[in-house]
């Protein structure tokens, strides 16, 4: 198999960089007629992305403002031009763009983090919720050792993050159409879990230890990890804080249990 | 590369594209349609709402997957995530069959999400055989081709759209899907016959049609652009009529529309009048 680059192949990616970026040169031997084709074609694409953003990103969007949200996504597409085969994709890093662009709003990024993990759980494989009796009657029996080697299956592409801002009061806000006043900040920062019930998209705003303990269960690890994920750096952890930590991860796992996002026990 | 046991059995009927507006319509009642024909990008996912109401929606009718995204024209070749997802809403959907369109869209650095014109030439016609050849061997059956819209023709064209179309078909045994909406644009962009075009093609591969509507040239821009966003113009129905006067065998014919897009009804009725003009095309001439 050879990697040569044949004339059409050549030709195809002239004809792409001329749509993405009007300052490129266009292919030999072109006249009028062609240029003209070429830009309802490089509109074409250009209405295509921005539609996507907007669609994906619809309160942001609201709350940006159309001009500041219209840059921030030409911003975007110049400098991650879409590459997968399906233009949902275009969205993908869309809040680290805001973080930039909207660099004295952070609420601007978070809300459009928020947009992109709703999207994600949307379309996500299907997972049935465990019920809290069965959660209970397949633990009844655990020893010490059973729990601190417990894996947990969760909700299909569910997703946390630490926020500062108050993303289920701007979430509710925005979702009426108009941008009204207020001040979604946190007193102190919270962690937004994502995921899906039943059919729909959801989110939570819970204590801010929650983040890094469920994206560490997300990935394989044990409860007993997890207590000691709570212990943080502490290498000598007295008795009352080992059961302060235990307590804790009972808790948390507790409140996914509630809210229906763990799927399965040791996956 | 031409399976035995890739024949596609042509299918009368009408219907419309399932389009996420008309989702209540189709759940809540039966729809007076022969098929639907769904955008495969939409439903190659994994769950969720969307696809449990295809499922809802094939349970009660056949589903055609439709797709935007396989860029047959790449020289690049295919793209392997995207076909693997294909044939998984395949398996998952037992569709009527699955189209595409006679273009490209990516490289493999970057994707225009828009349908792009090939030159018409036999290099790449070689290329765009030999990634037929693989998405039919994937899917393990033949596919419909659907003939673009296009705003402009290269300078190193050697073959006509329609002789490219022939030939294609010939050498991968794929079917085409007729857009005459697509046939009329392009005949009026590019300065060519309507009529000419349909006499060149093989119209014995041809399982389906297209109807849509478009935006019409301006003072300011002499290039008619193909919008799916109203409804079919009486030059294109007109040309409808002579598409399926001309067809040796009966097709599936729906109504597409992608952007403001009305109440089911409003589509019902041209897909009415898509029945009566099929229905005196193949009438008897009375002498």
């Amino acid at each position: 198999m050879t990697n040569e680059v044949t004339p059409l192949a050549q030709r195809q990616a002239t004809f792409l960089r001329a749509i993405l970026d009007e300052s490129a040169p266009l292919p030999e031997g072109w006249s009028n007629r062609q240029t003209a084709g070429l830009a309802v074609y490089r509109g074409n694409y250009r209405s295509a992305v921005m539609g996507a953003l907007a669609e994906t990103y619809e309160r942001t969007a609201r709350y940006a403002g159309e001009q500041a949200f219209r840059q921030a996504c030409i911003n975007h597409v110049i400098k991650h031009p879409p590459a997968g085969w399906t233009l949902d994709d275009a969205g993908e890093g869309f809040d680290q763009t805001c973080a930039h662009h909207f660099a004295e709003n952070p609420e601007v990024a978070e809300l459009a983090w928020l947009e992109w993990a709703m999207l994600a759980v949307a379309t996500a494989p299907n997972g049935t919720p465990m019920d809290p009796a069965a959660f209970g009657a397949a633990t009844a029996e655990f020893g010490d050792e059973d729990w601190g080697e417990l894996r947990l299956a969760m909700q299909p592409r569910a997703s946390s993050r630490v926020v500062s801002y108050n993303l289920t009061l701007l979430w509710k806000t925005l979702g009426e159409q108009a941008r009204e006043r207020c001040d979604p900040r946190l007193t102190e920062p919270q962690t937004c879990l994502v995921w899906r019930e039943g059919e729909r998209p959801t989110f939570i705003l819970v204590e801010a230890d929650h983040a890094d303990a469920f994206t560490a269960m997300q990935k394989g690890a044990t409860y007993g990890e997890l207590i000691e994920l709570l212990l943080g750096d502490n290498p000598d952890p007295s008795p009352e804080t080992i059961q302060n930590a235990a307590m804790r991860s009972g808790a948390m796992l507790g409140r996914w249990l509630q809210e229906g996002m763990i799927t399965g026990l040791n996956p | 590369m031409i399976h035995q046991n890739d024949t596609i059995l042509p299918f009368a009927g009408f219907g419309v594209g399932l389009r996420r507006t008309h989702y209540d319509d189709f759940l809540s009642a039966d729809v007076p349609v022969d098929f639907v024909e769904v955008i495969s990008e939409n439903y190659m996912i994994e769950g969720g709402r969307q696809f449990r109401i295809l499922e809802e929606v094939r349970a009660k009718l056949p589903v055609i997957i439709h797709g935007v995204s396989m860029s047959i024209g790449s020289a690049d070749g295919l793209d392997s995530d995207y076909l693997t997802k294909l044939k998984q809403l395949e398996q998952r959907i037992d569709p009527l069959w699955v189209s595409d369109h006679l273009c490209w869209t990516r490289t493999s650095a970057h994707n225009s999400h828009d349908l792009l014109p090939m030159p018409l030439t036999e290099e790449a016609l070689q290329a765009i055989c030999q990634n037929i050849d693989q998405a039919q061997s994937v899917l393990g059956r033949a596919m419909l081709f659907e003939n673009p819209s296009s705003y402009l023709t290269f300078p190193e064209d050697e073959l006509t759209e329609w002789e490219f179309l022939t030939e294609m078909t010939r050498r991968t045994g794929c079917y085409l899907l007729l857009d005459v909406n697509n046939i009329y644009v392009s005949s009026k962009n590019h300065g060519f016959s309507s009529e000419e075009y349909l006499a060149g093609l093989p119209l014995d591969r041809v399982r389906q049609i297209h109807l849509a509507g478009h935006d019409p040239a301006t003072p300011e821009r002499d290039i008619i652009i193909d919008t799916h966003d109203r409804e079919v113009c009486e030059d294109v129905w007109a040309l409808y009529g002579k598409a399926v006067a001309m067809l040796p065998q009966p097709v599936a014919t729906m109504i597409e529309r992608d952007d403001h897009i009305p109440v089911l009804s409003e589509l019902l009725g041209e897909l009415d009048r898509a029945r009566g003009i099929a229905s005196e095309a193949k009438e008897p001439a009375l002498i």
